[in-house]
C-alpha cells in the first residue's frame, strides 16, 4: 500500500504538513481506507513511543564514575577533615537514629494486638507525643542549633549561590514541617503524617549537616 | 504558602516541591565536591540517561555512554545555571555526548539513508519473530539515521529545526526518516 499521500501521514499527523496541503490529504483520506488505517497506526506508534518505561541499566554504574571522578577520595579527606564538627554531626546522628527507633517502634505497637485493658486512655500514639513535639525536645534543639552555629561560623566561605539555596530549602523544610504539625493537629493518628514529619526533620538536619560540613571544609 | 486546609493534597504539593529544592541543593553541594549529592543526582536520573543512551545506540554502548555522561557532568556542574530543571540540562549534555560518541563508533556510515529498503530488515520480519520482539528491541533494529530521529522526536520531544541541528541534517529530512521509522515501527506494536 502506498499512495502519494502515504509519505505526508507523519507531517500530517504532527502539524506539519503546510495548511495548503491539508484540505487535499483529509479528502483523500475520507475516500481511502488504507491510508486512514496507516494513519491509525501512525498514531498509535507515536502514542507507544511516548508511553515508554526508562530502565535502568542492569548493573549500578555509580562505582565506575565514582572512580572516574575521584569522590571516593573526596569523601575520604573530606572526612578527616570534619572532626571538628564531630560533635554536632554525632548530635544530629543521634537525633536521626532515635526518630528512626522512635518510628520502628510504634509501627510496631501499631500492628500488635493491644488488649482492651492494656490500652492507653490517651487517644495519641507513642510517636504522635515524639514527633509533634519533636522540635521542642532539648536534644533535637541542640542539634539544630550546633549545625547552625557551625553554618553561620563557615557561611562567609561559601559562595553567595549555595547560601542562597540552602536557605531557601531550609525555609522550604520549615514550612513543610510547620504544615505537617498544623495537619497533625486536625488528624492525631494519622500515621502518614506522622511519618511526614518525622522525614521532613531528618530532611533539616542532614541538610544542615550537609551545609555545615561543606561550610567547614571550605578553605 | 500557609496550610488552611489540613489534606494529603497540599502535603505532597509541599514534598514535590521539597523534592525540586533538595535536587538544586543537591546541584549546589555536588558543584562543591560533595560526592554524596552527586551519587544521589545519579540515582534519581540514571534510568532516564541510560534508557537514551541505549535507545540512541543500542545496549552494548548504552553503560559506557552513561558513565561518560555522569563523569561530564560532574566537571561542568560548575557551569550549570539553575535557569533550567537539572534534569534538562543533563538531558541536553547527555544527547551531545552520545551524538559526539557516535560519530566514534563509525554509525554515521548509513545515518540517513533516506530510501525505505533500509528498514526493510526492520519491517519484514516473519510473522512469528515479529511477535517475540518488544517495541522496544524492534526500535533498536532501525537504521540509526531513523532510530535517532525517532527516539528524539517521538520519545524526547524535540522538534525537526533541533534535530536537524543537532544531526547537522535539514528539517526535510529529519521529517522523512521519522516518517519511515514509523512505518517499520506500527508493525510491532502488539
Amino acid at each position: 500500500m502506498s499512495d502519494t499521500w502515504t509519505n505526508r501521514l507523519s507531517e500530517y499527523l504532527d502539524g506539519d504538513l503546510p495548511a495548503t496541503e491539508r484540505p487535499a490529504l483529509e479528502a483523500h483520506l475520507q475516500g481511502c481506507g488504507d491510508c486512514r488505517t496507516t494513519l491509525a497506526q501512525l498514531r498509535r506508534v507515536v502514542a507507544r513511543a511516548q508511553a515508554l518505561d526508562d530502565r535502568p541499566p542492569t548493573a549500578d554504574l555509580w562505582p565506575a564514575i565514582a572512580r572516574h571522578v575521584g569522590v571516593v577520595s573526596l569523601d575520604a579527606r573530606r572526612a578527616r577533615r570534619r572532626l571538628s564538627f564531630t560533635v554536632p554531626q554525632l548530635a544530629a546522628a543521634a537525633v536521626a537514629l532515635a526518630l528512626l527507633s522512635g518510628g520502628s517502634a510504634w509501627l510496631m505497637l501499631r500492628r500488635s494486638p493491644v488488649s482492651p485493658a492494656s490500652r492507653p486512655t490517651t487517644t495519641r500514639s507513642p510517636i504522635l507525643t515524639n514527633v509533634g513535639t519533636y522540635e521542642a525536645n532539648p536534644r533535637y534543639a541542640a542539634a539544630v542549633a550546633s549545625l547552625e552555629r557551625v553554618l553561620a561560623h563557615g557561611r562567609s566561605r561559601l559562595d553567595t549561590a549555595t547560601v542562597r539555596v540552602i536557605e531557601k530549602n531550609l525555609g522550604i523544610i520549615d514550612r513543610a514541617i510547620r504544615d505537617a504539625q498544623s495537619a497533625l493537629a486536625a488528624d492525631p493518628a494519622n500515621s502518614y503524617l506522622n511519618l511526614h514529619l518525622a522525614q521532613e526533620m531528618r530532611r533539616k538536619l542532614e541538610l544542615l549537616r550537609q551545609a555545615a560540613a561543606l561550610a567547614g571544609t571550605r578553605t | 504558602m500557609e496550610l488552611t486546609t489540613p489534606g494529603v493534597a497540599t502535603l505532597r504539593r509541599d514534598l514535590d516541591q521539597t523534592a525540586r529544592d533538595a535536587e538544586t541543593a543537591d546541584v549546589a553541594l555536588a558543584a562543591s565536591g560533595d560526592g554524596r549529592a552527586f551519587e544521589r543526582l545519579y540515582r534519581t536520573h540514571v534510568a532516564r540517561i541510560h534508557s537514551l543512551a541505549r535507545r540512541m545506540t543500542g545496549e552494548e554502548h548504552a553503560d559506557d555512554l552513561t558513565q561518560d555522561v555522569f563523569v561530564r557532568a560532574w566537571s561542568k556542574l560548575s557551569t550549570f545555571r539553575a535557569e533550567a530543571a537539572f534534569g534538562t540540562w543533563l538531558h541536553r549534555l547527555a544527547v551531545n555526548v552520545i551524538l559526539a560518541r557516535r560519530t566514534t563508533l563509525g554509525t554515521e556510515r548509513s545515518r540517513y539513508d533516506d530510501s525505505e529498503n533500509v528498514l526493510d530488515g526492520v519491517a519484514s520480519r516473519p510473522h512469528t519473530a515479529e511477535l517475540s520482539l518488544d517495541f522496544e528491541a524492534a526500535l533498536e533494529r532501525l537504521p540509526d539515521g531513523a532510530r535517532q530521529v525517532f527516539v528524539l522526536h517521538d520519545i524526547e520531544g524535540y522538534r525537526h529545526e533541533e534535530i536537524a541541528d543537532l544531526l547537522g541534517i535539514v528539517p526535510g529530512t529529519s521529517k522523512s526518516q521519522l516518517h519511515h521509522a514509523r512505518m517499520a515501527l506500527r508493525q510491532h506494536l502488539e
